[in-house]
């Protein structure tokens, strides 16, 4: 469909080039044929006192006209070769041809002018915002207007075509004012039927654009939708597990226990002793329960570090920590907000874990020093303790998933176990995210 | 798309070899530049001429042996009366030559055509040039609309004719230099006779004399400067008018011709410089007006103007399209502007030069004193400098031409009838008048 238009619109570019070739060498040849004819008649010295101005020289005007013609024939079939690929090329032949126009009509003294119109029915269809080409079309008509003959002759001295047809006999006269009105009118007209054709097409595009639009807006509506029924869904499985959860665990204790204590009720007065043993299994079993219970509200209770701010969630952490070991845990940061990327926090919460619990397990320290800073765009980790240390170091202490972390961060880590043990890990930060 | 790349490449190749390949030739032909210079042969001022060439072979011989390399190049054997109609051939071919002669009747068309260029720029950054060098009446032809398209090269001033033989015969003395227009009427109607007793005059006082010759000594004009209208009804036009009628009066009805004048039997009769040289010369001396004695003095004054009388001169130009502007501007200043060449005018032609010191020199009377016989006074250069920086020049627009012929010939038929002169030049002020607003 589209190429369909674009032979279209190529086919009415080619037709005005054909009429606007024929118009300016029709007139530089009738020029050209007049002046010599005037020379053989030998009336040259009554023509020139008829006349306001004559040409330079007819016939060179003849070979720069057809030369600039060619010119703009060639970068018309260039133009067809490149199409849209080379918008640049595209580009600079409009502005060459712009500049041959504007020459040719000069030559020709404004005689002719609608080469402007086929300059700019040029630019029309290679422009594609809608108010540039109001802007063209604008300037192609005032322009038109403009560069008019008789207007311009008022304050230039101009040649005019209309001399060098009077000084033929009258009948001729009519024949070639009625060609000479011909062509430009034809050449009018081309350009109005193309206007309308390509500001049509390319309405039609417009509107094509507009329906696509439309569905485009229909499938995020649906997909929206989707979301929402998808969240539903989430919402009903946990609900549904939560269910299972409590019928597979509470429910089989509870039931087990009531069962039980059924049996407990029967024999309470037959035998104490028997009844005594049942109780004792039966608090076992609630014992299991309650175990039960917590494992699943463990399961379903989030990560301490996304539900506590980072610095909250490391100081209790210390806490927890010392007071299971019974190590000194001092922890210092000069940040009022400790507020990275998820990833960040993530990480730099891991790597305190896995210090922590490396200080007690292997250097058996006493005590351990926690500092994070921020220091050119980079957040610097120390952890320090008390501890035996290690003359040498050996992979497998656990610093290889220390390592391993602050390196997924493009970040460096080194460790010294010369006095106690020293974890430095330099973080760099992202830069815009540091705080929200 | 490579395809289209590699033709897109070999196309300005293809461009550029051919620009390369014009550039060649254009260089090639620069090498040797040969200016073309547009002229016509014998005189401008309707007088026989042999030597019409030698000047112009003496300048071209100065001009290129100052600027080697170049030549001037001419077209010879263009008489006076083709060379209007073959430099507009010439011009409609865009073959103009780079310096030309131009005619007095051209050069209005063309100035309004653009075919001169103005050399307005030219005269001012040109450090050597002084324009107050040329006549005031000479140099003033040459524009058109205020800009200088033209330099003059020859001027030729209107004189009066004087038959002296005929004078003393009837005890009459030799005008002076500023007589009046009384004093001609005087001597006019004191030699108006009948010698034979057929009761018609045959011993005449004045032929030839036209109205602008009398419309130019009463200070009048008759167009306005821009050609808008014309000024008919100005009292010094209307007191010409009357005048030349009253002297055709004293005639009585009869038709006065050249032959009487050659015969000897009228006083006066205005002639152009050019012809006084002629005819003061061998050989055209014995041709005529061989059998009296004659001289020239300035022409009457009206009680409104002076001794002015028309000049008529030729004008050099530079083409528009010339391509060398520079090359054109000094081979123009050698013909117009160097003393030397301007000498040589009063040598091998037969008007005045347009240059102050050349014409009023010493020199100058040498030079025509060696052409005369011992008898004869030399016109002094002083009296011709006068008439010439007082000349009368005729306003410049482009129905000039056209126009005058109109008036001249509605004139001519007011004087031969004997109309009353106002009314008939009110309702000729109507009609030059909507001749020039057509």
């Amino acid at each position: 469909m589209k190429d369909k238009k674009d032979h279209y619109v190529s086919a009415f570019q080619g037709v005005m080039l054909t009429l606007n070739c024929l118009a300016v060498v029709l007139l530089c040849v009738f020029i050209y044929y007049t002046t010599e004819k005037i020379r053989g008649d030998y009336h040259a010295r009554t023509f020139l006192d008829s006349v306001k101005a004559i040409p330079e020289d007819p016939k060179y005007n003849l070979y720069i006209c057809l030369f600039m013609m060619g010119i703009l024939v060639i970068t018309f079939i260039l133009r067809q070769f490149w199409k849209e690929q080379k918008h640049r090329w595209v580009f600079a032949t409009l502005v060459l041809d712009l500049m041959i126009c504007i020459q040719i009509i000069w030559q020709l003294d404004f005689n002719y002018n609608g080469l402007l119109l086929l300059v700019f029915a040029n630019v029309i269809s290679y422009v594609k915002d809608g108010k540039i080409k109001l802007l063209f079309v604008s300037l192609a008509v005032v322009g038109y207007l403009i560069a008019d003959h008789n207007l311009l002759s008022i304050y230039e001295n101009l040649y005019a075509v209309s001399d060098y047809m009077y000084y033929y006999s009258s009948e001729k006269q009519q024949y070639l004012f009625s060609i000479y009105d011909i062509v430009i009118s034809l050449n009018i007209i081309l350009f109005i039927i193309y206007c309308v054709y390509v500001i049509n097409a390319q309405r039609s595009t417009i509107e094509e654009v507009h329906q696509l639009y439309k569905e485009l807006q229909t499938a995020n509506e649906q997909l929206k939708e989707y979301a929402d029924m998808s969240e539903r869904m989430a919402q009903t499985r946990e609900r549904n597990r939560l269910a299972r959860e409590i019928h597979d665990t509470l429910g089989h204790t509870l039931t087990g226990i009531s069962a039980g204590l059924d049996a407990c009720l029967a024999l309470v007065d037959v035998s104490p002793d028997e009844t005594k043993k049942q109780l004792e299994l039966l608090a076992g079993v609630s014992r299991e329960g309650i175990r039960d219970i917590r494992r699943s509200v463990h399961e379903l209770r989030p990560d301490s570090l996304e539900r506590l701010s980072l610095e909250v969630a490391i100081r209790k952490m210390i806490v927890e920590m010392s007071q299971v070991s019974g190590v000194q845990i001092y922890f210092d940061t000069e940040e009022e907000h400790l507020k990275f990327d998820k990833d960040e926090e993530s990480a730099i919460y891991r790597v305190i874990q896995e210090g922590i619990t490396n200080a007690v397990r292997h250097g058996q320290a006493g005590r351990i020093w926690i500092s994070l800073k921020r220091k050119d765009g980079e957040i610097i980790l120390t952890i320090r303790d008390d501890g035996s240390g290690c003359k040498e170091m050996k992979s497998g202490f656990g610093t290889r998933h220390i390592r391993e972390r602050i390196e997924m961060l493009q970040g460096t880590v080194s460790f010294d176990g010369r006095h106690g043990f020293v974890i430095t890990a330099h973080i760099p930060i992202r830069w815009g995210e540091t705080y929200d | 798309m490579k395809k289209n790349q590699r033709k897109t490449v070999l196309l300005f190749l293809l461009l550029f070899a051919v620009i390369c390949f014009r550039a060649g030739i254009y260089v090639s032909r620069e090498r040797e530049i040969v200016l073309e210079f547009g002229m016509f042969t014998g005189s401008n001022w309707d007088v026989e001429n042999v030597d019409s060439f030698v000047i112009f072979d003496k300048a071209i011989e100065r001009f290129e042996a100052e600027h080697p390399g170049v030549k001037i190049h001419y077209y010879s054997g263009v008489p006076k009366e083709d060379y209007s109609e073959w430099f507009s051939r010439k011009l409609l071919a865009g073959q103009e030559p780079d310096v030309f002669m131009i005619l007095r009747s051209d050069f209005n068309q063309f100035s309004s055509l653009g075919v001169m260029k103005d050399l307005g720029e030219l005269m001012e950054t040109d450090p050597e040039f002084d324009s107050g060098k040329y006549f005031t009446s000479a140099f003033g032809t040459g524009q058109y609309g205020n800009v200088q398209y033209a330099l003059p090269y020859e001027t030729v001033p209107k004189l009066m004719f004087v038959n002296k033989t005929l004078l003393t015969k009837e005890q009459i003395d030799m005008p002076e230099q500023d007589w009046t227009w009384e004093e001609m009427y005087r001597i006019c109607e004191m030699v108006t006779k009948d010698l034979d007793g057929d009761h018609f005059p045959d011993q005449f006082g004045i032929y030839n004399y036209g109205w602008m010759d009398a419309v130019c000594s009463n200070g009048g004009e008759i167009f306005e400067a821009d050609g808008s209208g014309c000024c008919f009804t100005d009292e010094r036009i209307i007191e010409a008018v009357k005048y030349v009628q009253q002297l055709e009066e004293l005639n009585q009805g009869q038709k006065i011709i050249q032959e009487d004048f050659s015969g000897g039997s009228v006083a006066f009769m205005p002639l152009t410089f050019a012809e006084y040289r002629t005819y003061k010369t061998y050989p055209y001396k014995i041709k005529q007006y061989a059998n009296f004695q004659w001289d020239c003095i300035t022409m009457p004054s009206g009680s409104h103007g002076a001794n002015r009388s028309q000049v008529d001169t030729l004008l050099m130009g530079i083409s528009a399209n010339t391509k060398h502007e520079k090359l054109a501007w000094e081979f123009l200043k050698i013909l117009t502007y160097e003393e030397e060449v301007q000498m040589e005018i009063f040598r091998h032609s037969q008007g005045a030069s347009v240059l102050k010191s050349v014409t009023q020199s010493s020199r100058m009377e040498e030079i025509i004193q060696a052409d005369m016989e011992e008898g004869d006074t030399v016109i002094s250069g002083n009296l011709l400098g006068r008439v010439l920086e007082e000349g009368y020049i005729s306003p410049q627009f482009k129905r000039y031409e056209q126009a005058m012929s109109l008036a001249d010939s509605e004139v001519g038929k007011i004087v031969e009838s004997k109309k009353a002169v106002d009314s008939s030049l009110k309702i000729l002020q109507r009609t030059i008048n909507d001749y020039l607003r057509q």
